[in-house]
């Protein structure tokens, strides 16, 4: 297993070989999660570039008490994603390629939260899911699953609250 | 806890808020503990949906970017050139030391780096750098002496070109951002320089006056 934690404490002493290994443990599977938001292998290396920067520099002041160090490296990647491709047109254009999430195979994965995905109805739990995993807004879900903007709005306000409740 | 705070904290961490009030939060963050707490439980909540996306591994070359530019964060490239200031010896080399050093400032690569040197001393005056090929910064590595009737200017040609291309004055000792889309694109060993002319710049649209500054486009990976 690991130790996120120690590896993140040893970068913060500047320990170079802290973040290879971090790097060497975890860069595929941010690079995974980089790509399926920004869609583009190069600008997805340029995030994950960014983030093991972030990650470098902010060792020092990450707060176990926050959270595990290994949520906050995957947040650090994930929200500098999304901030790419919030505050850029986005480069590749919305495809087909991306429909696989709505099939996803929920049975797979185990944890509190695919329990309580599972309970929500089928197209709000789509929602869900390309918010997350694939960073599209709001608008790009409308459009992607064909339902009315203001829906799809009231559908992921209603589901994260149904999340909240069912993970309580 | 307010549920319209961890309405903006759940959208925030499921990455359905606008570009701006992502700012909004992301500026909130550090000094209020109770949309941090709000965030902080969101994050956790959502976290194994992480799985859903397949790993990718990257090309080879990404950690050896991300290992050039960890050094930035305790020795600023300024720092560095300040050592390679002291060293008036051959341009060429100036520039090779520089380019790599160039590298390390931020994750925005130039793809051609300049040092502009003084012609007789060899000693590096201004760097150039271009982050890409429609605008370059033109940064001063020290005050040079201009006389008070007199400008410096800053010029261009590249190979095959019918003379250097005026790209505006320069005052001593301050940056400059150019912008090239009058231009052809950049080209490795590009001559850049500066000349001392006229206060409103040289009268024959050519240079005219003593070359203060040289040097060629060198091509970085």
């Amino acid at each position: 297993m690991f130790d996120y934690e120690a590896c993140l404490l040893a970068c913060a002493r500047g320990d170079q070989r802290a973040l290879r290994q971090l790097y060497e443990q975890d860069s595929s599977r941010l690079l995974g999660v980089a790509l399926r938001i920004a869609r583009d292998k190069a600008l997805a290396e340029d995030i994950v570039h960014d983030a093991f920067i972030k990650i470098w520099r902010g060792a020092g002041s990450f707060d176990p008490g926050r959270g595990s160090a290994r949520g906050w490296v995957h947040s650090v990647t994930r929200h500098l994603a999304l901030n790419a491709v919030r505050n850029h047109y986005r480069e590749v254009p919305l495809g087909e390629e991306h429909e696989q999430v709505a099939n996803i195979e929920l049975d797979g994965h185990s944890g509190q939260i695919y329990t309580c995905l599972e309970q929500l109805d089928p197209a709000r739990r789509t929602c869900i899911l390309h918010a997350y995993v694939d960073g599209y807004s709001h608008s790009e879900i409308a459009q992607k699953t064909g339902t009315p903007l203001g829906t799809v709005k009231a559908w992921i306000k209603r589901s994260l609250a149904a999340l909240r409740e069912c993970m309580a | 806890m307010s549920e319209p705070l961890d309405e903006l904290a759940s959208e925030y961490v499921l990455g359905t808020l606008p570009a701006e009030q992502r700012a909004e939060v992301e500026q909130r963050l550090p000094h209020d503990a109770e949309l941090r707490a709000a965030v902080d439980a969101w994050e956790q909540r959502l976290l194994p949906l992480a799985a859903l996306a397949e790993p990718v591994p990257p090309s080879a070359q990404l950690w050896r970017r991300i290992e050039r530019n960890l050094g930035s964060a305790r020795a600023p490239w300024w720092d560095l050139l300040a050592v390679w200031r002291g060293l008036a010896a051959a341009g060429l080399a100036a520039s090779v030391v520089l380019a790599t050093l160039l590298l390390t400032r931020s994750p925005v690569e130039p793809s051609f780096v300049v040092v502009l040197v003084a012609p007789q001393t060899q000693a590096p005056g201004w760097v150039i750098q271009a982050s890409n090929n429609q605008q370059i910064q033109l940064i001063p590595l020290g005050v040079m002496e201009v006389p008070a009737d007199k400008a410096l200017q800053f010029w261009t040609k590249g190979d095959g070109w019918q003379g250097p291309v005026s790209l505006g004055l320069v005052k001593p000792g301050e940056s400059l951002s150019v912008p090239l889309d009058k231009l052809p694109p950049l080209s490795s060993n590009q001559l850049f320089e500066l000349t001392l002319e006229d206060p409103r710049g040289s009268p024959t649209g050519k240079p005219t006056g003593p070359i203060q500054a040289i040097g060629r486009a060198v091509k970085v990976l």
